[in-house]
Order: C-alpha cells, then structure tokens, then sequence
C-alpha cells in the first residue's frame, strides 16, 4: 500500500519529484522551507536575500531530483544548495565573507550581550552572544543545535574536513564560555 | 582566529566539543562512548551539559525569531509554474461531466436525459471501481451497496444538522459523496417503489434539496 502523502519520507517525495510530481515538492517545500530560510537569513544577515534563495533552492530539488541518490539525509542536501547559493549571492554582492582568519579582526559586538546583562537575562545574553560569533563559527553551532546535523554532515553541508567542523566548534564554544564569564556569569569552561 | 587544529587540547576540552552533537543525537561509536564515561565519572560534566542545553536553547530562540513570509508557497507556485510550465487542471471526473452536461440543457430536456446519464454513470463505476476521487462505490456485496437510492445535491446554505435529522426521521442516509458538482448518493430504507416514491418526493419537498435524481428503485419496481 502506499503511504500517505504526510507519511512519506523526504526520500520518497524526492522521488516523485524526479517524476515531476509537483505536489511532491511542495510538500517537501513546506516541510523544509523555515529551516532553510533561517539557515540563509543567518548566514547573510538578509532575510530578503534569504527570501530569494530559499526559493532558489527548491528549483534546484526540482531540477535536480532525478540525480539525487540519497546518500545524505534531504534537508543535508538541501542546506549544502542553500550554503553554495548564499555564498554565490554574496559574491555577486561584492560583500565581504568573514572567514576564520579575519572572524579574529571583527570588532567585539559585546555591547547588545551587556545591555541585556543588565536585565539580568542570561538566556538573552546567551543568544545575543551566539549572533555575535564569527559567521563561520556561528554556521555551525547553528547547523548542531538547530539543525540537528552531525560532524559529517555539517562537514557536507559547509564543504569542509571534519576536523574543520570540530575546530569551529572548539572555538565557538570557547568563545561564548569566555563572554558569558567576562559578562558575570558562573562558568567552568574554559 | 585558524583553521587549524587547536593543539594541547585537554579531555575536557575535547568533551565539550562533542557535548552540541551529543544534545543533538547524532553522536555515535567511541565518541559517544567517550562522552558518556566523562558524563558518568566527571563531577563537573553535568554542569557543562547544563551549559550545552542553555546555548540549545539560546541558539533555538535566534533561530525561531526569523519568521519566513507567509505567502513564500504562493510564490514559490509561482516560479514553478514558470520553470516547469503551468500544471494542468486534473481532467473531470465521469459524473461531472454528465453533471456539467446536465445543468446546460433545458430543465424538461435535462431531466428526460438524467436517468440514461446516471445509468451510464453506474455502468461505468460498475466496469471501473476504484478510480481515484469518486466516492461512489455502486458494486459491492453489503446492504448498502444493494440498497435504493437517490441522487441529490443541496442548497449551499443547508446545514448538515437540518439534512441529517430529516433524512433519519425518513428512514434515509448518506451513502456517498459529495463528488465533483456536489452530488450526494443518498440511501433509502424503502421495500416498494410507493415507498420509494414517497421519501424521494419528502427529499425533493424540503428547503434545502436542490436537485434529486432518482437512482435505483426498489426490487418490486422492476
């Protein structure tokens, strides 16, 4: 018996897709869209440019569901499209890419942490403090936290070695315990 | 800040480097391993994961607060559209297009013309059950597969509450439907075509039927 519609896998949609199944890929589009749009919004810092992209990546799965074999989870795959499109439109853009080397050279933007600090509001401060890591960094606490995605597939997604994964991550997290110490907050590590 | 791998790093370092995948379920084989024995022996790990879940939440709550637009399907149709080509309407379904056919034509004419078009129409269920978007199941082995009925579409202004307690004050009920046009096959509790006769003319006295058409009439009725 076939599933029904809201049953069915990302991986079977897929496959409907490569059919040209067009309910298929609004259906994945529904089940997928938010989490792209964030994943692209935080990464350019523009919700229209997110907007654009978002929609780009699922013309992508439309055009590119026949070829699709499987062997990464659909939304991995679907995040490496929106990741490679973003950093496209960035360069159009001529805007700057903050990577590792300059994340070092970014002014401290410690000011919105401190101000809701003085709210006494560790959970504010907290997220005030993960926007404020270097893009590269905060990618990929976003993809472990939000998006649930292991070292390989954040690896997949960002198209870097797996050690590369464990070192931004290394960093990033170094780098909230140090904010939310120098800000007053008990913390063991570092 | 590199790319290159921290040196000197300390097992609790490299615990708390693990700990987002290990929140995250995705942890596995010595790793996961690895992090469970310092959850289980560390007096201090418990208050790290505490810290893990805190950045969860917070980074959950930044993320959530980017709300996407609310018309991004509408427009995503859009460009699909364009991409692929406008989607075609599926193609009407037997009993529509009778129903289309029947509403075109004169009343006095339509009506001589419905029962050979709704006999086509069970002819047709008969030859090819099953097909998908009809509700109509005429052959079947059940009483209500067997039993009299009736043909009807209601007023867009009738209540299911005014409907349902007149047809089972009247010994009849909804077998199927609606389908495309908004045709119900409607059940009828009737031994004779007198008594068919009489609830179907009941169905077609009240405010909110809009069209009935005889379907099947009882055994005696020929």
């Amino acid at each position: 018996m076939t599933a029904a519609p809201s049953q069915q896998s990302d991986l079977e949609l897929v496959g409907r897709v490569a059919k040209g199944d067009r309910a298929a890929v609004r259906l994945l589009f529904m089940r997928h869209h938010a989490r792209v749009y964030r994943f692209v919004a935080r990464q350019t810092g523009s919700e229209s440019m997110a907007d654009d992209i978002a929609n780009e990546v699922f013309l992508e799965l439309w055009k590119q569901a026949p070829g699709f074999e499987g062997r990464s989870q659909v939304s991995t795959w679907l995040l490496g499209i929106a990741r490679f499109k973003a950093l496209s439109h960035l360069r159009k853009r001529k805007e700057d890419w903050i990577d590792d080397a300059d994340a070092a050279a970014v002014p401290d933007t410690a000011d919105t942490p401190e101000v809701a600090v003085m709210k006494d509001n560790k959970a504010s401060a907290l997220r005030g403090m993960v926007n404020a890591l270097p893009e590269e960094q905060r990618s990929v606490i976003d993809l472990a936290y939000y998006h649930a995605k292991s070292v390989t597939e954040i690896a997949e997604v960002l198209s870097i070695p797996v050690a590369t994964v464990k070192t931004r991550m290394f960093y990033a997290r170094k780098k909230l315990g140090e904010a939310l110490q120098s800000a007053g907050f008990e913390r063991g590590w570092p | 800040m590199s790319e290159s791998e921290p040196t000197n790093l300390s097992h609790r370092d490299e615990m708390e480097t693990l700990l987002p995948f290990y929140l995250n379920g995705t942890l596995e084989g010595a790793d996961l391993a690895a992090v469970e024995e310092w959850l289980a022996t560390d007096p201090t790990a418990s208050a790290a994961l505490g810290e893990a879940e805190a950045e969860f939440s917070g980074v959950s709550a930044a993320n959530e607060a980017i709300r996407p637009p609310t018309d991004a399907l509408s427009r995503f149709n859009k460009m699909l559209d364009a991409e692929a080509g406008r989607e075609r309407a599926p193609a009407p379904s037997m009993l529509a297009r009778i129903w289309d056919g029947f509403l075109a034509v004169p009343s006095t004419v339509a009506w001589g013309a419905a029962a050979a078009a709704i006999a086509l129409l069970m002819v047709q269920t008969v030859l090819e059950p099953g097909r998908p978007g009809e509700n109509f199941e005429i052959a079947g082995t059940d009483e209500a597969a067997k039993m009299p009925f009736v043909f009807v579409t209601f007023k867009p202004d009738a209540t299911i509450a005014d409907i349902a307690a007149f047809l089972g004050d009247n010994g009849a009920s909804i077998l199927a439907g609606p389908v495309a046009g908004g045709v119900f096959k409607v059940g009828i509790e009737a031994s004779t075509v007198d008594d068919y006769d009489r609830i179907v003319g009941l169905i077609a006295a009240q405010p909110f039927s809009e069209t009935v058409v005889p379907g099947r009439k009882p055994a005696d009725g020929g």
